[in-house]
C-alpha cells in the first residue's frame, strides 16, 4: 500500500508538471504580444520594449516558464498584464466559490441518486423501478444550463421565491448566501444525480447477485435488511470511483452554470480572462482546474485501493 | 465511518475558504434600512480603473462625473456647462481660454484642487496618456497657472473641439498626489468615491462626504456587471438590481410592461451602429461595391428584427443631438436591384468579423441574409470583445465588413484618420473637418453637414441605426438620464422614493 | 440475451434515426430557407406552412431544427471520429503490451489529457483560432480520446487471454497482424457502444459551447445557439426555447439508449468493461 501510494504520488507530481508545460506552451502560442495589447494601437516601440521588460516577457520562454511554475509552487500566480493586480488572490477567492458550488451540486446528486438508485435496483423487476431508470435516462439528456434556465424561470421569475442569480458571501449574510446558491446547486445536482442514479442502480444490482445476499435471503432475512447490512459497503466501491469522475465533470459544468447564474467563480474568471486577453490569468485558472482534476483522480485511485480489500 | 468524517472536514475547509473570499457588500444583499442604496446593472466591466491608459467605454462610464470631474461637463441636451470651472472666457482670437476655478473643491484624498492640478492633468494627457483619442488635445499649446484659482489654456490655433474635449475623459482632473495606482485607486473631486471592487461582480461607489457641490441623495451605488442580457433582466425582475443601465435584449422589454412595478426610459445616444467596410482592400476599395452594400440593406427591417425596432435610422455619422445633424437616410434607399446593377452581375465573398456583442451578432445575421439577396456572401466570424476584435479588426484591419457601435461623442473625425480601421482616405473630408474646427460656430455647423454628406455619398461605411438609450428601472427610481450622450452614466441626480 | 432486441435499443434507434433523417432531408429540402431573415414573419405563430413558428428574425424554426440536426451530427461524427482514430490504436497497444513502458506511458498521458476537459480545450483553442464549429469539434474530439483509449485497452486485455489469440501467438504471428486480424474485430462491438455514448456527450458539449459563444458561428443553425438566442424571449415566446431544448434532450437520450441497447444486444458481459474503464 505504501509503495503504491508513493508511486501514485510520483505520477501525480509528474503529471502536474507536464500539464504545467502544456498549458504554458499553449499560451505562448497565442498571437499578440501582451505588452503591445496592453498599450493599444498607437504605442511607440520604446514603450512596448519598456513594458515587455516590466512584464518579463522579453526573457527566453524557458526562463519565463520556470519563473511562472516556480511561483505557482508557493501560490504566486504572477501579476495580470491587463488589470495590473496579483492573480493569486483572485483565483483563491473564486476557487472557494466554485468549490462550494461543486460540492453542493455533488451533495444534491448524492441525495437524489443513492435512495433512487437503490430503490430502482431492489425493484428492478417492477414498473416503478423501470420508471426510475427511464427517468434517469431523460435526466442525463438535459444540459445543465438548460436546467438552470428552466429553474430560474420557474422559481425566480414566476414564483419570485429565489434570487435569479448573483452571489452573496457567507460572512455577509448566511441566509442570502444559501438562497443564492440553491438554484445553481439544483441545476448542477439534478443532472449529475441522474447520471449517478444509474451507477448506483447497477452497483446495487451487482451486489444483490452476490452469494452472501442470497444466503441472507435464504436464511429468511428480508432482502432489504441484508442489503443495508452488507451490500451498501460493497456497492459503494464503484460508486466512489464514479463520484470522483463526476466531481471533475461538475467542476467544468460549473463554468456554464456560473454564467447562467452570474456567480463570480473560476469559470466566470476564465471566460473574462479569455475575453479580455488576460493571458496570465487564463493560464493560471486553466492550471488550477487541471491540477484539481488530477488531484481528484489521485484521491479516487487511492480511495479505490482503500475501499476494495481485494486490491490491498 | 472515520472516512466520512474526513470527507466532511475537507468540505468544511473549502467552505471556510469561500467565506473568507468575499470582501465587500454586493448588489443583491439587503442594506440596512437607513442608508439609501441603489444597484445598477451594466454590461461591460472595466478591466482596470485607469482610463488614461486603457481603451474602452466601461471606465469613463463608471467614473467620469461620478468620481472624476472636469472643468466642464455635458448636460442632457449636449450643451457644455460649468463644473469645476465657475466660468471661462475666450479671447477674441479664440486661442486663449481663461478658466475661473471653484475655490471650495477638494480631492477625495483631502488635497485641495487648484490651477496647478489643471496644468498637471492636461500636461499628463500629452506625456502619459496612451489612448488614441489624446490627439484631440494636441491643439493645446500650453497650460499656465495665473493664480490658485485661475488657469489659462493657450491653443495653437482656434478649435471648436477643444472645449468639447474638455467635457470628456480627456478633461478629467487628477491630483498630483493621487496617481500612484490609477488602475485600482482613483482619486477625484466627484460626488462619489470608490468604495470597493469585487472583480467579476460589482463596483461600489460611496457618497463623498466632503463633496463641494450638492451632496448626492444616495449613500452608495453598486454597479453590478452582467455578461448576459438575460441574467441582467432576471436580476431586475427578481429585485437583484434596481436599474438596467442599457437594455441588451430589447425584445424582452415586454417583461417590464407593468407600470406598477417598472418604468422604461427611452432616449438617444451618441452610438452609431456602423457597418464598417475596409476601404483599402478589395472588394470594398471599390466605391461601387460599397454603394451596393448600402442599397442592399433594408434598414427598417433590420432595426425591426435585430433590435425590436428601438433606435433611429440616421444614414451618416451624426447623432440627432449634434447641431449639424441632418437626416441622411434618403441617400441610399433600399433598392436591391440597384445594388445588383452596381455589382455588375458579380458575386462577392467577404469576411464579416464582428465583436461577440448582442447587437452585433443580431445585426450581422440580418445583414448577411440581406446581402445574400444581391449576391454578396458574408462569412460571419464573431470575435471576443474587446481584446480579439480590437486586435484583428481595429488594429490589423484584417476584415472586409464589421459591425460596431461607435459610442464616442462627436466622433465623425475618426474617418479623417486614414490609419483608422475604416482605412477611408479622402483628403477633402479632412479639409472640411479642419476648417470646421478652426472656424466660427456657424461655419463649423455648415462644414460638418457637408462632411457628413460626403461620408454618406462616398459610402465610407453604412450606418445601420442609432443605438437607443433604453433604461428600465423599478418604479420610484428618479434622476435617470434620458439621453446617453456623454461618456459617463451620470449618477449625481439618481435617487429613490421610499 | 445475445441478439435479443430490447426496448432501449428500439427507442434509441428510432430517436437517432429521426435525427439522421432530419439532417439528411435538410440537404435537399427544408420548408423554408433557415437563415432567411424576413421582418414580416417576425415571431410568427405556428401554422400555415410554419409548423413551429418563426423566431425574431422571421426564420422558420422547423427548418432551423432540421439543419441544426446536421450541425449536431457533424460535430458528433467528427469528434467521435477523432477520438476513435487516436484512442483505439493507443488503447490496443497499451492492452497488448500490458507490462511494457509504452503501455505505462500511454496510460499516463491519457490520464493527463483526461484532465483537460472539452470545455477548457475549446475555450483555449477558441482564444487562439477564434470560436467555430471546427475548433469545437477538435476540442471535443481530443477530450474524448482518453475514454476510447481506456475502453479499447480494457477490451483488448480481455481478448488477449482468449484461446485463439494464444494460438495465433504460438503460431508466431506478429503483433500488428494479430491486432488487425483478431483483436480489432473482437473489440469492435465495445467500440461501437462507446462511440454511441461519446456521441451523446459530444452533443451536450457542443450545446454548452454554443451557449457560451464558443461553438457554431451564426447564422449556421445550431440547437445550442437557438437556445441561447431564445433566452430573451423566454417569457413571451417560450416555444423558441422549447423546440431546440427538446431536440437536444431527445438526441442525447437517443444516443444513450442506443449505446446501452447495443451493449445488451451485442454482449451482455460487456457491461463490466465499461463499468471498470
Amino acid at each position: 500500500m505504501t509503495l503504491y501510494l508513493v508511486k501514485r504520488l510520483a505520477v501525480l507530481v509528474a503529471s502536474t508538471a507536464v500539464a504545467g508545460v502544456a498549458v504554458f506552451a499553449f499560451m505562448a502560442l497565442l498571437p499578440g504580444d501582451p505588452a503591445e495589447v496592453a498599450l493599444g494601437v498607437n504605442a511607440t516601440p520604446d514603450a512596448v520594449a519598456a513594458l515587455r521588460k516590466q512584464f518579463g516577457t522579453d526573457r527566453p520562454p524557458v526562463v519565463q516558464f520556470f519563473d511562472w511554475f516556480g511561483g505557482l509552487l508557493h501560490g504566486d500566480f504572477g501579476t495580470s498584464y491587463v488589470t495590473s493586480s496579483p492573480i493569486g488572490p483572485q483565483i483563491s477567492d473564486r476557487l472557494g466559490v466554485t468549490a462550494v458550488l461543486v460540492l453542493g451540486g455533488m451533495l444534491v446528486a448524492l441525495v437524489i441518486a443513492v435512495p433512487l438508485g437503490t430503490f430502482a435496483a431492489v425493484h428492478h423487476r417492477n414498473p416503478l423501478g423501470a420508471a426510475i431508470s427511464a427517468l434517469s435516462q431523460v435526466g442525463i439528456a438535459i444540459p445543465a444550463f438548460l436546467a438552470g434556465i428552466l429553474l430560474v424561470f420557474v422559481f425566480a421569475v414566476q414564483a419570485q421565491a429565489l434570487p435569479s442569480g448573483g452571489y452573496v458571501p457567507i460572512v455577509e449574510d448566511p441566509a442570502q448566501w444559501l438562497l443564492s446558491l440553491l438554484l445553481p446547486w439544483l441545476s448542477l445536482g439534478l443532472v449529475q444525480g441522474a447520471v449517478l442514479t444509474r451507477y448506483v442502480r447497477s452497483a446495487v444490482l451487482d451486489v444483490m447477485r452476490e452469494d452472501y445476499l442470497r444466503t441472507a435471503r435464504a436464511k429468511g432475512r428480508g432482502s432489504t435488511g441484508a442489503l443495508w447490512r452488507h451490500g451498501l459497503r460493497n456497492a459503494s466501491i464503484p460508486v466512489v470511483t464514479v463520484l470522483g469522475l463526476q466531481l471533475a465533470t461538475l467542476l467544468i459544468g460549473a463554468v456554464v452554470v456560473e454564467r447562467v447564474f452570474v456567480i463570480p467563480g473560476l469559470g466566470d474568471l476564465l471566460l473574462n480572462g479569455v475575453a479580455g486577453r488576460d493571458l496570465l490569468l487564463v493560464q493560471g485558472v486553466v492550471m488550477v482546474l487541471v491540477a484539481a482534476v488530477l488531484l481528484i483522480n489521485f484521491v479516487v485511485d487511492v480511495a479505490y485501493r482503500v475501499l476494495d480489500p481485494r486490491l490491498r | 465511518m472515520r472516512r466520512i468524517g474526513i470527507w466532511i472536514a475537507a468540505g468544511g475547509l473549502l467552505l471556510g475558504t469561500a467565506a473568507c473570499g468575499g470582501t465587500s457588500s454586493g448588489g443583491g444583499s439587503a442594506g440596512t434600512p437607513k442608508t439609501q442604496a441603489l444597484s445598477v446593472g451594466f454590461v461591460a466591466e472595466p478591466a482596470n480603473l485607469d482610463f488614461t491608459s486603457t481603451e474602452g467605454a466601461a471606465i469613463p462610464q463608471a467614473l467620469l462625473v461620478n468620481v472624476y470631474e472636469g472643468l466642464v461637463k455635458l448636460d442632457q441636451d449636449g450643451k457644455i456647462v460649468p463644473l469645476l470651472a465657475e466660468k471661462w472666457e475666450v479671447s477674441p482670437d479664440r486661442k486663449t481660454y481663461t478658466f475661473s476655478l471653484r475655490k471650495d473643491v477638494k480631492f477625495s484624498s483631502g488635497a485641495p484642487f487648484t490651477a496647478d492640478d489643471v496644468a498637471f492633468s492636461l500636461d499628463r494627457v500629452k506625456t502619459d496618456w496612451k489612448l488614441k483619442i489624446k490627439a484631440q488635445l494636441d491643439v493645446v499649446d500650453k497650460v499656465e497657472k495665473k493664480d490658485d484659482s485661475t488657469a489659462v489654456v493657450t491653443l495653437k490655433k482656434p478649435s471648436n473641439g477643444f472645449l468639447y474635449s474638455m467635457a470628456t475623459r480627456l478633461g478629467a482632473m487628477f491630483s498630483r498626489t493621487g496617481i500612484a495606482d490609477l488602475a485600482n485607486k482613483p482619486v477625484g473631486t466627484g460626488p462619489y468615491t470608490l468604495g470597493s471592487w469585487r472583480r467579476g461582480d460589482s463596483i461600489q461607489l460611496n457618497a463623498n462626504a466632503s463633496y463641494w457641490g450638492t451632496k448626492p441623495p444616495l449613500s452608495s451605488i453598486t454597479l453590478k456587471y452582467f455578461k448576459d442580457a438575460t441574467a441582467m433582466n432576471n436580476a431586475l425582475l427578481t429585485g437583484g438590481i434596481d436599474v438596467i443601465s442599457a437594455v441588451q435584449a430589447p425584445e424582452s422589454l415586454q417583461q417590464f410592461a407593468d407600470p406598477n412595478r417598472f418604468q422604461t426610459v427611452e432616449g438617444t445616444t451618441n452610438g452609431e451602429v456602423v457597418l464598417s467596410m475596409n476601404n483599402s482592400r478589395p472588394p470594398f476599395n471599390d466605391k461601387k461595391a460599397r454603394q451596393a452594400v448600402r442599397y442592399a440593406i433594408d434598414h427598417k427591417a433590420l432595426l425591426e428584427t435585430a433590435w425590436a425596432g428601438r433606435g433611429q435610422l440616421i444614414g451618416s455619422m451624426v447623432p440627432p443631438t449634434d447641431p449639424w445633424y441632418e437626416d441622411r437616410t434618403g441617400d441610399y434607399p433600399y433598392d436591391p436591384a440597384k445594388a445588383k446593377e452596381l455589382l455588375g452581375g458579380k458575386t462577392l465573398n467577404v469576411k464579416m468579423r464582428i465583436p461577440n456583442l448582442p447587437y452585433a451578432v443580431a445585426s450581422a445575421q440580418v445583414v448577411k441574409s440581406q446581402l445574400a439577396q444581391v449576391g454578396i456572401t458574408a462569412d460571419i466570424e464573431p470575435l471576443e470583445f474587446p481584446a480579439r476584435w480590437l486586435d484583428v479588426v481595429f488594429k490589423q484591419g484584417d476584415y472586409d465588413l464589421s459591425i460596431i457601435n461607435h459610442v464616442e461623442p462627436r466622433d465623425m473625425g475618426i474617418f479623417a484618420d486614414k490609419s483608422y480601421y475604416f482605412r477611408y482616405d479622402n483628403p477633402e473630408f479632412g479639409k472640411l473637418l479642419a476648417s470646421a474646427d478652426e472656424g466660427t460656430e456657424q461655419q463649423q455647423t455648415d462644414d460638418l453637414k457637408k462632411a457628413a454628406k460626403l461620408l454618406s455619398d462616398d459610402a465610407a461605411a453604412d450606418w445601420l441605426f442609432l443605438f437607443p438609450n433604453l433604461i428600465v428601472a423599478k418604479k420610484g427610481v428618479t434622476g435617470l438620464p434620458k439621453n446617453a450622450i456623454a461618456e459617463s452614466f451620470d449618477f449625481t441626480a439618481l435617487s429613490k422614493q421610499q | 440475451m445475445r441478439g435479443r432486441m430490447n426496448a432501449g435499443l428500439l427507442v434509441g434507434g428510432v430517436l437517432v434515426g429521426l435525427v439522421v433523417l432530419a439532417a439528411a432531408v435538410s440537404f435537399f429540402w427544408t420548408p423554408h430557407d433557415p437563415t432567411l431573415v424576413d421582418a414580416a414573419r417576425k415571431l410568427r405563430q405556428p401554422g400555415g406552412g410554419y409548423l413551429l413558428g418563426a423566431d425574431k428574425f422571421g426564420r422558420d424554426t422547423f427548418s432551423q431544427i432540421m439543419v441544426g440536426a446536421r450541425t449536431t451530427l457533424y460535430v458528433g461524427i467528427v469528434a467521435v471520429g477523432i477520438a476513435a482514430v487516436i484512442g483505439t490504436p493507443l488503447g490496443m497497444i497499451a492492452g497488448m503490451t500490458p507490462r511494457g513502458w509504452l503501455s505505462e506511458l500511454i496510460m499516463r498521458v491519457n490520464d493527463l489529457v483526461f484532465a483537460f476537459p472539452a470545455l477548457l480545450l475549446a475555450v483555449m483553442l477558441g482564444a487562439v483560432y477564434g470560436p467555430g464549429t471546427l475548433t469545437a469539434m477538435i476540442a471535443i474530439g481530443v477530450a474524448t480520446v482518453p475514454a476510447f483509449a481506456r475502453v479499447a485497452r480494457a477490451a483488448t486485455l480481455q481478448v488477449m487471454v482468449t484461446d485463439y489469440i494464444l494460438a495465433a501467438r504460438a503460431a508466431g504471428r506478429r503483433r500488428p497482424a494479430i491486432a488487425m486480424r483478431h483483436v480489432l474485430p473482437n473489440i469492435g462491438s465495445v467500440l461501437i457502444v462507446q462511440a454511441s455514448v461519446s456521441f451523446a456527450i459530444a452533443i451536450l458539449a457542443e450545446a454548452a459551447l454554443s451557449f457560451l459563444g464558443f461553438g457554431t458561428r451564426p447564422p449556421t443553425p445550431s440547437w445550442g445557439r437557438m437556445l441561447q438566442e431564445s433566452q430573451e424571449l423566454l417569457f413571451s415566446t417560450p416555444r423558441l426555447a422549447l423546440w431546440p431544448g427538446l431536440a437536444i434532450a431527445l438526441a442525447v437520450l437517443g444516443f444513450n439508449l442506443l449505446g446501452d441497447g447495443l451493449r445488451d444486444y451485442l454482449d451482455p458481459k460487456l457491461r463490466r468493461v465499461r463499468a471498470e474503464s
